[in-house]
C-alpha cells in the first residue's frame, strides 16, 4: 500500500532524499500537465516542472503539514509558469507591450492546421483542443487558463499577470474567440 | 435591447457581468432564442476545453525529472543551482536559484553601473554607438520598474490570500527575502540621485519586505492579518503601483528619447 503524502512529506522535510524522490515520482506527471497547459509546449513545461520541484525543495520546511501537498505544489507550479511567461514577456517586449499579442508564440503552428476531415473522431478532439491552445499567444493562454481552468476572477488574473483589468479581459476575449473558431466544428456550432 | 455581444456572452459565462447589468442580460437571454443558442454553444466549446485531459508526459518522465533534479538538490540547499545545459539562455536565467538571486545580482550591477555613471564624470574614451545608446537612467528606470512590478505581485498575493492559506504566506516569504537586497540597492541609488519619491516608497517597501521575510515559521493568522492590514492602511500596494507605472512611463520616454541622452527630473 502506498504511503500517504503527509507521511512522505514529513520524511522529506527531515532530509530523507528517497522520500523527496517518491514525491517527485508521484506528482511530476500532474504538474507537467498543468505546466503544459499554462505554457503551451512540452519543453517549457518540463523546465517549469524542474523549477517547481527546486522551489518546493527550498520551501519544504515552510509547508504546513495540515495543508494538501498537491494543492501547494499546484500553486508553486502556477507561479513558476507565470514567472516564465512574464520573463518571456520582458524579453519579447523590447518595444511596445501591445506587440506581445502578436509575438512569436502566436505564430506557432499557424501553418499546420489540420482539416476537420482529417480529425477522425472524439479521440482527436483532445488533440484539436491542445492545438487550439498552442495557437494562443502566451498571454492569452495564461489569462485564459487562469480564468477558465484555475477559476480565478478576471481581476485576480490581471494582478497575477501584471495587466490592467481591461487588458486581461481582452486577452481572455481573444483566447475564447480563437478557441470557438477552432472547436466550433466539434460542438455543432454555426459560427 | 440589441443582441448580446460575444464579450457579454463570455463575461456572462464566467459570472463576471456587472451586478447592475445582470438582470438585463438574464431577461434578454430568456427572451432571445438566438442569444440563448449562442450562449449554449459557447458553453459547449468551453466545456470541451475543460473536460479535455491534460497532455500526458512521456513514459519514464518522472525518472528523467529526478535524474535532472537530484544533482541540483545539494546545491539548491546551499543556494547555488546549476542549470541544465540542455537548452541555454532565455527565460531560464530568471529561474537561477534562489529564484530572484540572479535578478537581484543583475539589478545590483545595473545600479552600480548607474551610480558609477552618475558620479564618475564623463568617460575618458568615447563609447561605441551601441553602448552610448543606452543611458544609465533608462537602465535604472527599467530595473526599478521591474523590481516594483515583482514586489507588487508579491504584496497582492499576500493581501488577496485568505487567512486560511498559510502556505501562501510561506511562499511569498521566500520571494520577499529575495527582493530585499535588490530593494536596498535601488533605495540607496535613488537617495544618492535625489529621486525622493522613489527613495521613500522603496524605504517603506523595504520595511515591509524585511518584516515578511523575517517572520517566524509559525506566524499566526492574527499576525498575518495585522501585516495585511498595515499594507492596506499605508496604501503601500497602491503607491507601489503608481511608481511602477511612472517607471514604465519613464522607460518608454527614455526609449523614445534614444540617443539624445535626455535627463528626466525626479518625481515630485
Amino acid at each position: 500500500m502506498q504511503e500517504s503524502d503527509p507521511h512522505v512529506v514529513a520524511r522529506a522535510r527531515d532530509g530523507d532524499r528517497e522520500a523527496f524522490r517518491a514525491l517527485v515520482e508521484r506528482h511530476s506527471r500532474y504538474i507537467f500537465g498543468l505546466a503544459q497547459r499554462m505554457t503551451g509546449n512540452a519543453e517549457d513545461a518540463e523546465d517549469v516542472v524542474q523549477e517547481t520541484w527546486l522551489k518546493a525543495h527550498r520551501q519544504l520546511s515552510r509547508f504546513e503539514a495540515r495543508a494538501d501537498f498537491r494543492t501547494w505544489l499546484h500553486r508553486i507550479c502556477v507561479n513558476c509558469s507565470i514567472d516564465l511567461i512574464r520573463a518571456r514577456r520582458h524579453r519579447e517586449d523590447a518595444h511596445d507591450p501591445a506587440d506581445l499579442e502578436e509575438g512569436p508564440l502566436s505564430e506557432r503552428g499557424s501553418e499546420s492546421q489540420p482539416m476537420p476531415d482529417r480529425l477522425a473522431a472524439s479521440a482527436q478532439v483532445g488533440a484539436r483542443v491542445q492545438e487550439a491552445l498552442t495557437r494562443l499567444t502566451s498571454l492569452e493562454r495564461a489569462a485564459f487558463t487562469l480564468r477558465h481552468v484555475e477559476g480565478m476572477s478576471i481581476e485576480e488574473v490581471g494582478v497575477k499577470l501584471g495587466l490592467k483589468t481591461s487588458a486581461t479581459k481582452h486577452s481572455i476575449f481573444r483566447a475564447v474567440r480563437k478557441m470557438r473558431a477552432a472547436l466550433a466544428p466539434y460542438v455543432g456550432a454555426n459560427l | 435591447m440589441n443582441h448580446l455581444t460575444e464579450e457579454e456572452l463570455i463575461l456572462n459565462y464566467y459570472g463576471e457581468i456587472d451586478r447592475a447589468d445582470q438582470p438585463q442580460i438574464d431577461d434578454h437571454l430568456a427572451g432571445c432564442d438566438e442569444c440563448r443558442a449562442a450562449s449554449a454553444e459557447l458553453g459547449r466549446v468551453l466545456h470541451l476545453v475543460e473536460t479535455t485531459p491534460m497532455l500526458e508526459a512521456r513514459p519514464g518522465f518522472e525518472r528523467d525529472v529526478w535524474a535532472r533534479l537530484e544533482p541540483q538538490l545539494e546545491a539548491n540547499t546551499g543556494g547555488l543551482v546549476r542549470r541544465s545545459a540542455k537548452r541555454e539562455g532565455g527565460w531560464r536565467a530568471w529561474f537561477a536559484a534562489p529564484q530572484w538571486a540572479l535578478a537581484s545580482g543583475v539589478a545590483a550591477l545595473l545600479v552600480m553601473a548607474f551610480v558609477a555613471g552618475r558620479f564618475s564624470g564623463p568617460a575618458p574614451v568615447a563609447l561605441a554607438p551601441a553602448q552610448a545608446a543606452v543611458s544609465p537612467d533608462r537602465i535604472l528606470h527599467a530595473a526599478v520598474g521591474d523590481h516594483l512590478d515583482r514586489s507588487q505581485m508579491m504584496l497582492a498575493e499576500l493581501v488577496n490570500a485568505g487567512s486560511d492559506q498559510p502556505d501562501v504566506f510561506a511562499g511569498e516569504q521566500s520571494r520577499a527575502a529575495d527582493l530585499v537586497s535588490a530593494n536596498r540597492l535601488f533605495r540607496q541609488s535613488a537617495e544618492q540621485s535625489g529621486d525622493a519619491a522613489i527613495a521613500d516608497i522603496l524605504e517603506d517597501l523595504e520595511r515591509v519586505l524585511l518584516e515578511i521575510a523575517n517572520a517566524p515559521a509559525d506566524v499566526t493568522s492574527g499576525e498575518r492579518a495585522d501585516l495585511k492590514s498595515r499594507i492596506e492602511t499605508e496604501d503601500l500596494l497602491f503607491r507601489v503601483r503608481v511608481i511602477a507605472s511612472e517607471m514604465r512611463q519613464r522607460t518608454r520616454t527614455d526609449r523614445e528619447a534614444g540617443d539624445r541622452g535626455k535627463q528626466r527630473p525626479p518625481i515630485s
